[in-house]
């Protein structure tokens, strides 16, 4: 009895049942962060005791060419990636918000590979860029023309990572779309008709405005995306051809686990995350000014 | 990722209905069923009082067999101490492994998988027992080893921490018929005649303008211990026997290097390896001329050739200019016992177990890779194994001239960065050897100092 | 004409998003001579590739382990979702903006920062290798609990006050009459994060070593990059085909409910 006595008063169950998240934020957010931040100052390769290098790790950072390498193949991927993904998504956006027969499942279909797994969508990828018995060369043969060096080439690798990545993700951006065509109010369309609008005005005057918000959307969601990617060159190419492949998480990933520099690797993972943080955030202002 | 989306898609979903969780509810449940119903249930042998020693072996097949083979037989005689068999946890490498397992305290009793290059953090984390310790230690390691080979296992603090067991010599495998026709009538010694062969052997077959058989292949990722099996062997064969460091300091950059790296260019550029990623198994298909590789292959090809498929065994191509006994990378495995265990007497006892000459024996037979044993060609005990099977007899013939690592903690790294310019260099083209070579080793010796700092 | 134009589009798009599936499914049965044919045609059907990843890898084994991982996660998700998003959202006590506050901030860290130390954690947990590796660091979402929280928010108070007045704890409150209002809100939690931890495998990659604890997207990349397929591509893709079924099995379950209940409710673009 008196435990329930103790449960009526709202306060009491108020702190009892958050309690849970407390202990989750303790364990496992708090604790990683601030652990985190006491790796990046020190040298460890959790074996052998943690030796504190003062500010090392980030010396060590500025005079890493493969981190830049990292950085800059992130840039290319995403250059490549998020104005592919918004052309694609768009175009399908909108044929799919006319008055069409069997939307839902052109809109089931659109949307498959985003629901497989990365890995399904990169071993089944890896075999469509064989260089010599894939099916995209076997075609472009049989079209009399010439093979591409996909996965082989270094200026070729990554962005056929990027196209890829378009193919799998570009399900849900249109759905994001999809969303955002559907809030735009008619009325202004027919406005805009009396004014004698043509189509390519209305898309660029009204539509493209209009989906501002699921633009930025696309936009940072690719941007995590970018800076996340890991399994489709670690599977594809383990980062090369000639470091061209090599992710932002693919070089945490072999830092930490190849080479056993934990503290370096936190010291890389934090850099990215602020990256990221920096980017995103640029990348509102710009999009929102607009 | 998907979070936003996922949320619109199913507020579409309205009205929810009890028969769509029904229905949800119902497929997990028959999906969890059917998988029930096969999954195994996990070994459920748990009796009392009694020792154990859990023992990891490699995870390969061949040598997961021999394991239970003999882990059999020890639990057979020794009725007090069993020993629990276990194929290291598959993954990347087994270093990776092994250092999680130290750092979280799970290491096994016993590891016979251990690769001298990472031995030192592993010593330095005072997750190994130290083996000297043992009184019939040394009585044990100079009836089977010869002094300096043993030496060389040596660790920095004078201790040591790993039995030698077996090593697995990188030769050159090569496909009998493919030469003949070729009308190349012996194996390539030298560079030159390696890429005169090569020159005659890659070609285009079906005329489509792009060859389908070629003198090599290896694995072009960027992989650290991919270099294991082509630079590193050349290497030590061109520089007779040297490895990455003499005395301590990084020696790389030198004239043998530049050598391979030229060589290994040429391979790449007159397109006789092939840069895409071959499927199946194209040595046996027979469109691929040439292997590197250690003695496990010999059974491999036993297992899965064609009934036509003839091969023969070389030590790897050296410079045209070098003279003397051809080296090679002889990738040692070793035995270790690890300080979690309880009981490091019977583990020691179970290690000479495994190292006695009978076992050396099965390992030979089952899984075609050479135990590191002096006298191991003329030994009358090994004499019949060595007749019926000639090829493993040149793998044994060539042990005696093989090298392992340096035991540095940076190997790892030292060979990223050789990947890293062998790929600039090699593979693509874009890199002088002399350059390669020297950037190498420059950025090796940046990367260490940083480790020291 | 125009018509005709947006149909061909649209036709195009679904061959270019649906052929590589069909494709993949089909070239599974065929031997590994004809595999790099791209057309759909199976000459001779076999099985063989299925077999070698039957014998090869314990496949069966691993869609038990993620079944149970995601079905553990998801469970766990939606019941602390829901406990902590009810205290959020309809009780008065002094910490509550702050821990509000907290979760808006979780939820902005990149996982990046927080990877290396989580695993850290679970080797000195000495959880490297157990199922608790792959359950406890995802049993409580902060997406979930600001999902549930704000569907809470919108749950009449009236509700609460005749509960309090029958002499209902706010536990009750929750499971009797909260829960039972909530299944939409449960879905879309239970679907993401059933979603994101079957999917996921650069975190099982990191703790999971033992084949028989690991995750099918783990168990397919290791198959596939490693040497255990022998450079093979029926059975890689025979492994992947196994591993996209049951998701896209499940998907046709929703997917099928999704089109009719557009038609019913005759929600058109």
């Amino acid at each position: 009895m008196r435990k329930t006595g103790f449960l009526l008063k709202e306060e009491h169950s108020g702190y009892l049942m958050s309690l849970p998240y407390v202990v989750y934020f303790c364990l496992f957010v708090a604790f990683p962060l601030i652990f985190s931040f006491i790796l990046v100052f020190h040298r460890w390769n959790i074996i052998t005791p943690m030796e504190f290098i003062g500010l090392g790790n980030f010396e060590r950072l500025f005079h890493d060419v493969q981190f830049f390498k990292a950085l800059r193949n992130t840039v290319i991927f995403l250059l490549i990636h998020i104005p592919l993904q918004i052309v694609v998504a768009l175009l399908f956006a909108t044929l799919l918000s006319q008055q069409i027969k069997a939307k839902g499942l052109f809109r089931a279909i659109y949307f498959m590979p985003v629901i497989v797994s990365g890995v399904v969508v990169t071993i089944l990828w890896m075999q469509l860029y064989n260089y010599d018995a894939g099916i995209l060369n076997v075609l472009l043969s049989k079209l009399g023309l010439k093979r591409v060096p996909w996965l082989i080439s270094p200026s070729w690798a990554m962005p056929s990572i990027a196209i890829m990545a378009t193919w799998k993700n570009v399900g849900l951006y249109i759905v994001i779309f999809l969303v955002g065509l559907q809030n735009i109010p008619g009325y202004l369309y027919e406005a805009a008709e009396i004014d004698g609008a043509s189509g390519l005005q209305k898309f660029f005057y009204i539509t493209l405005p209009s989906l501002n918000s699921a633009m930025v959307l696309v936009i940072i969601l690719s941007t995590i995306g970018g800076f996340s990617l890991f399994i489709e060159p670690f599977v594809m190419t383990g980062g090369g051809p000639m470091n061209s492949t090599l992710s932002a998480m693919l070089y945490i990933y072999n830092q930490a686990f190849y080479f056993g520099h934990m503290g370096y690797a936190a010291t890389l993972g934090f850099s990215f995350a602020m990256i990221v943080f920096v980017v995103i955030i640029i990348q509102r202002k710009i999009v929102e000014r607009k | 990722m998907f979070i936003v989306f996922l949320c619109d898609l199913v507020y579409n979903l309205n009205p929810i209905s009890d028969s769509l969780i029904k229905r949800t509810m119902l497929f997990l449940s028959v999906l969890l069923f059917v998988v029930g119903c096969v999954r195994d249930v996990g070994d459920s042998t748990s009796e009392v009082n009694e020792v154990y020693l859990t023992y990891w072996c490699s995870p390969n097949q061949q040598e997961i067999e021999l394991a239970q083979k003999v882990v059999e037989i020890w639990n057979d005689e020794h009725d007090s101490v069993k020993v629990r068999l276990q194929p290291i946890p598959a993954s990347q490498s087994s270093e990776e492994v092994l250092l999680a397992a130290i750092a979280g305290g799970t290491t096994p009793d016993i590891c016979s998988n251990m690769w001298p290059g990472a031995m030192s953090d592993f010593i330095k984390a005072g997750g190994l027992v130290c083996l000297d310790t043992f009184p019939d230690f040394y009585d044990v390691m100079l009836s089977r080893v010869p002094d300096d080979l043993l030496e060389s296992f040596r660790a920095e603090d004078g201790h040591f921490y790993q039995v030698p067991w077996k090593c697995n010599p990188v030769m050159m495998v090569y496909n009998v018929k493919l030469f003949k026709e070729a009308g190349i009538e012996k194996p390539p010694a030298t560079y030159s005649e390696f890429l005169a062969a090569a020159r005659k052997i890659s070609k285009d077959i079906d005329g489509d303008g792009k060859p389908d058989r070629w003198m090599g292949y290896r694995d072009i990722k960027p992989i650290w211990w991919q270099r294991l099996f082509d630079f590193y062997p050349f290497y030590i064969a061109a520089t007779g026997g040297g490895t990455l460091f003499k005395k301590g300091k990084l020696i790389l950059n030198n004239p043998a290097a530049v050598k391979v790296f030229s060589f290994f260019q040429r391979l790449y550029m007159e397109n006789y390896f092939p840069r895409s990623t071959l499927q199946g198994d194209q040595f046996l298909a027979g469109n691929i001329a040439v292997q590197f590789s250690g003695t496990w292959i010999v059974s491999y090809i036993e297992r899965f050739k064609r009934e036509d498929f003839e091969y023969d065994i070389a030590p790897v191509p050296v410079p045209d200019d070098y003279r003397g006994p051809v080296y090679t990378y002889g990738d040692p495995k070793n035995i270790s016992i690890f300080s979690t265990t309880h009981y490091p007497g019977y583990a020691w006892e179970f290690v000479k177990f495994l190292i006695s000459k009978a076992n050396d024996l099965a390992l030979l037979r089952k899984c075609t890779q050479i135990p590191v044993r002096k006298d191991l060609v003329t030994d009358e005990y090994f004499k019949e194994y060595f007749k019926e099977n000639p090829k493993i007899r040149k793998f044994a013939e060539q042990a005696p001239y093989t090298r392992g690592v340096d035991g540095v903690p940076d190997l790892k790294e030292i060979f990223h960065i050789v990947s890293l310019e062998y790929e600039a260099c090699c593979i693509y083209g874009v890199k002088e050897p002399g350059k390669a070579v020297q950037d190498a080793e420059r950025n090796a010796k940046v990367v260490m100092e940083w480790n020291r700092q | 004409m125009k018509k005709f134009v947006v149909y061909l589009v649209l036709i195009v798009g679904g061959v270019i998003f649906f052929y590589p599936f069909l494709w993949m499914i089909m070239a599974t049965f065929r031997s590994e001579i004809d595999i790099g044919y791209p057309g759909l045609f199976v000459k001779s059907l076999t099985l063989h590739n299925y077999e070698i990843v039957f014998k090869r890898i314990p496949i069966l084994r691993a869609l038990f382990n993620s079944l149970f991982v995601s079905l553990s996660v998801t469970a766990s998700v939606i019941f602390f979702g829901s406990v902590v998003g009810y205290a959020l959202s309809r009780l008065k006590f002094k910490i509550k903006g702050l821990i509000l506050g907290v979760i808006l901030f979780t939820m902005v860290i990149p996982f990046q920062i927080t990877l290396i130390p989580m695993y850290i954690l679970m080797v000195k947990f000495g959880w490297v290798d157990t199922y608790l590796a792959l359950i406890v660091p995802g049993m409580i979402s902060s997406f979930g609990i600001l999902l549930f929280r704000q569907f809470f928010l919108d749950i009449p108070q009236d509700l609460i006050d005749a509960a309090r007045i029958d002499g209902c704890n706010d536990f009750q409150i929750l499971f009797k009459i909260f829960l039972p209002l909530s299944k939409p809100v449960m879905i879309t939690v239970g679907i993401f994060s059933f979603m994101a931890t079957w999917n996921d495998v650069l975190w099982p990659m990191l703790v999971i070593r033992t084949r028989e604890l690991m995750t099918m997207p783990q168990l397919v990349t290791l198959f596939s990059i490693g040497g255990e397929a022998e450079g093979q591509l029926g059975p890689q893709l025979a492994a992947t085909t196994l591993l996209a079924l049951p998701i896209v099995v499940a998907y046709a379950f929703f997917q099928r409910y999704f089109i009719e209940s557009m038609a019913t409710t005759g929600l058109k673009g």
